[in-house]
């Protein structure tokens, strides 16, 4: 198994390697004049549809995108409980069953309650 | 009731005013098509006519161009590119609204001075090589308009553009064909020429 | 080689070219079959497009114009490379990598064959999960860092979307795994005499639409809507940079009609023909379906791309978990067609109760 793993690790390593040579590649290219290179201010501003842009752009975002985060985490933590248990099921047999749809009924109550109030709502 | 009209940012009205007549006492004369090199000898060896030939071939063949349209000429561009003239066979089908990733404007339409510094200023941050095709009677001189103190008699005032394509609009045809002399222009371009 | 490709056996025990030679094959393989098939499927796309919209498509660069996406990737590697100036220069590098590698990574616990695939994870499925993560991340980064208020705006949607779509997506797959009582997905293959996409059909429709979602294909394309965001979180892109974060979108698609054809569809196996070729059909019949779907549906908008991920699609995976799980444990020795049915009447059902009081993000068009 841990030769898979050695397998894995190597192979991230050599798509790594891929990927930051492709985007090495017009920097080479840029010296026997391949890739045109002719930097300006105004080119490398903002592209705003033709106009200058105004106020900072790193700013502080609406709450709404996070209360989605805040709901992934939760549901991200039952799902850790759910694989190993889905992959052993059919050897726990209904004594494995029930409790799972237990801790699925808390979880639910959860959900219902942040539907109720309004928390899945794209405002 | 007392309705007040005021100016919301009167410093940045007052700077896009500026900006306009700046442009406007700048650009009188037209600019000059950007074809000098195509007489020039060009000291051209075997490698570079190889590399040429490749990039040539590759830009001529996916020229995207930029949705940057102004007024009536534009609907005719639409046509071109839907189904009866289709545009997509010459791989010019991908429009990008972003001129970093885009090639070439066809200005299809009149142009005002009020709109000329942001047109300009797209063609300034498109990335190179860019290619300019002036569309219509109004590209090419302001057509029916060309009297107007507000409208820009032809995009060569601001642009350097590359082929002309006359019509009050052009028909679908036309600019097949213009886009076809383009697609000529660009072959014959080469990275040894650096202007 | 020819033989591992055609008619593999059971390889995996030894690994009979040894470690390295494998893990050369074997990258080597996957990069070279993924960018081949990229290069093919964009031009593939367009052609198909033109059809469903009564054109011809990119015809004039070579035979039946096969070489337009060669012409499109010489152009836009010889583009000149724009670097904003006031953007984050060193993420703004960094992120078309980001995106980039764990899309081909994900393909290395895919089975091409009978025990051949790069590394036979026994949480092949876990990983995969994992790294479908880091691209989001990727065009976060993309977005965040070209200083550029459209592309930030259209990167925090893509993140809320993909957050989003992840849940479900995760939970469509467990139905499959507890039929298949294992996370590796060579086993997941060895165990489908009948494809799961006839005893799991709810878990195949979540698991395709939140795909699709989750690789931004229309009609969930609201990160690239042109008409609003100009171009998406790429908009300061140019050059290779760009070209990078599209070939991501196409690897992704790619990687998901893999997945889509590995876990629902039987993946390599069939009859005949080699299991290669029989994996490769298969992608090519789920990549039309997914052209078809962006030929024919318009895009939605962010609240309802919300609300059908949260209160239609989420509570369906946990029934499919509930319903399946039941079978599972209650009765093991249940005949294949029976899990089928019921899946499929559970899915009918649910579209037909829902559809009655459900209303995509809760407003109805014209109520505001
Ligand atoms: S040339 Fe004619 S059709 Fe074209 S923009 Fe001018 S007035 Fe309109």
């Amino acid at each position: 198994m841990l030769s898979e793993f050695g397998l894995t690790a190597l192979f991230i390593v050599i798509v790594l390697g891929f990927s930051v040579s492709l985007v090495l590649i017009p920097v080479a290219l840029r010296k026997p004049g391949i890739v045109p290179h002719n930097p300006s201010d105004i080119k490398s501003a903002p592209y705003e549809c033709g106009l200058d842009t105004i106020g900072p752009t790193w700013v502080q975002f609406k709450i709404r995108y996070y209360f989605y985060a805040l709901l992934l985490i939760t549901l991200d933590v039952v799902i850790i409980f759910i694989y190993p248990w889905a992959v052993e099921l059919h050897n726990l047999g209904a004594s494995g069953f029930w409790p799972v749809v237990s801790f699925l009924a808390i979880v639910g109550t959860g959900y219902v309650y942040a539907w109720r109030k309004g928390a899945l709502e794209w405002k | 009731m007392e309705v007040r009209i005021e100016p919301c940012y009167p410093e940045i009205d007052a700077h896009e005013s500026r900006v306009i007549e700046d442009l406007k006492s700048s650009s009188t004369q037209p600019i000059a098509e950007p074809s000098g090199w195509l007489d020039e000898e060009i000291n051209r060896n075997i490698l570079v006519t190889t590399v040429d030939k490749l990039l040539n071939w590759g830009r001529k063949t996916s020229l995207w161009t930029e949705t940057s349209f102004t007024a009536c000429c534009t609907f005719e561009f639409i046509s071109t590119s839907s189904s009866r003239f289709d545009i997509a066979r010459f791989g010019m089908e991908v429009l990008r609204s972003s001129p970093r990733h885009s090639d070439l404007i066809v200005t299809a339409g009149t142009l005002t001075w009020k709109m000329a510094p942001q047109i300009k200023r797209v063609y300034d941050q498109m990335a190179e090589p860019k290619w300019v095709i002036a569309m219509g009677a109004c590209g090419i001189s302001g057509g029916i308009f060309a009297d107007s103190y507000s409208v820009v008699p032809g995009y060569n005032r601001i642009l350097p553009v590359d082929v002309y394509i006359p019509g009050c609009p052009p028909r679908p045809e036309a600019l097949l064909a213009g886009i076809e002399k383009l697609r000529k222009k660009i072959e014959q371009s080469s990275i040894s020429n650096k202007s | 080689m020819a033989e591992l490709i055609l008619f593999p056996a059971s390889i995996r025990s030894e690994l009979p070219f040894g470690f390295w030679l494998h893990l050369a094959i074997f990258a080597i393989g996957i990069i070279a079959i993924l960018l081949t098939s990229v290069i093919i499927f964009i031009w593939f796309e367009r052609r198909l497009v033109g059809r469903f919209q009564l054109r011809k498509g990119p015809n004039r660069a070579g035979p039946f114009g096969i070489l337009q996406s060669v012409a499109d990737v010489i152009k836009i590697l010889t583009k000149e490379d724009i670097i904003p100036s006031r953007a984050d220069k060193f993420l703004f590098w960094l992120a078309p990598v980001i995106a980039f590698s764990p899309v081909v990574v994900m393909l290395a616990v895919v089975p091409v064959a009978g025990g051949a695939l790069l590394a036979d994870l026994d949480i092949g499925i876990l990983f995969i999960i994992a790294m479908s993560s880091i691209t989001s991340l990727g065009i976060f980064t993309g977005g965040w860092a070209s200083y550029n208020k459209y592309s930030l705006l259209s990167s925090m949607r893509v993140v809320s979307q993909l957050v989003s779509y992840e849940i479900p997506l995760i939970l469509s797959l467990v139905g499959v795994v507890m039929l298949t009582g294992s996370l590796s997905l060579d086993e997941m293959v060895n165990a489908q005499n009948v494809p799961f996409i006839l005893l799991q059909p709810t878990g195949f429709f979540i698991f395709f639409i939140a795909s699709l979602a989750e690789i931004s294909r229309s009609p969930f394309d609201l990160l690239e809507a042109d008409s609003e965001l100009v171009a998406g979180y790429n908009i300061e892109y140019s050059g290779m940079k760009f070209a990078t974060f599209y070939l991501t979108e196409y690897c992704e698609a790619i990687v998901l009609s893999t997945l889509t054809a590995t876990l629902f569809l039987g993946g390599w196996q069939g009859p005949w023909l080699p299991p290669l070729v029989w994996l490769l059909l298969k992608i090519t019949l789920v990549f039309s379906i997914i052209v078809w779907i962006r030929a024919t549906l318009p895009r939605l908008r962010i609240d309802q791309v919300m609300g059908f991920a949260w209160k239609f699609l989420l509570p369906l995976a946990v029934l499919n978990i509930l319903l399946t799980g039941s079978f599972v444990a209650f009765w093991p020795e249940a005949p294949s067609w029976m899990i089928g049915i019921a899946n499929l009447v559970l899915l009918i059902g649910y579209i037909l109760f829902r559809s009655r009081f459900f209303k995509p993000g809760g407003v109805t068009v014209g109520a505001s």
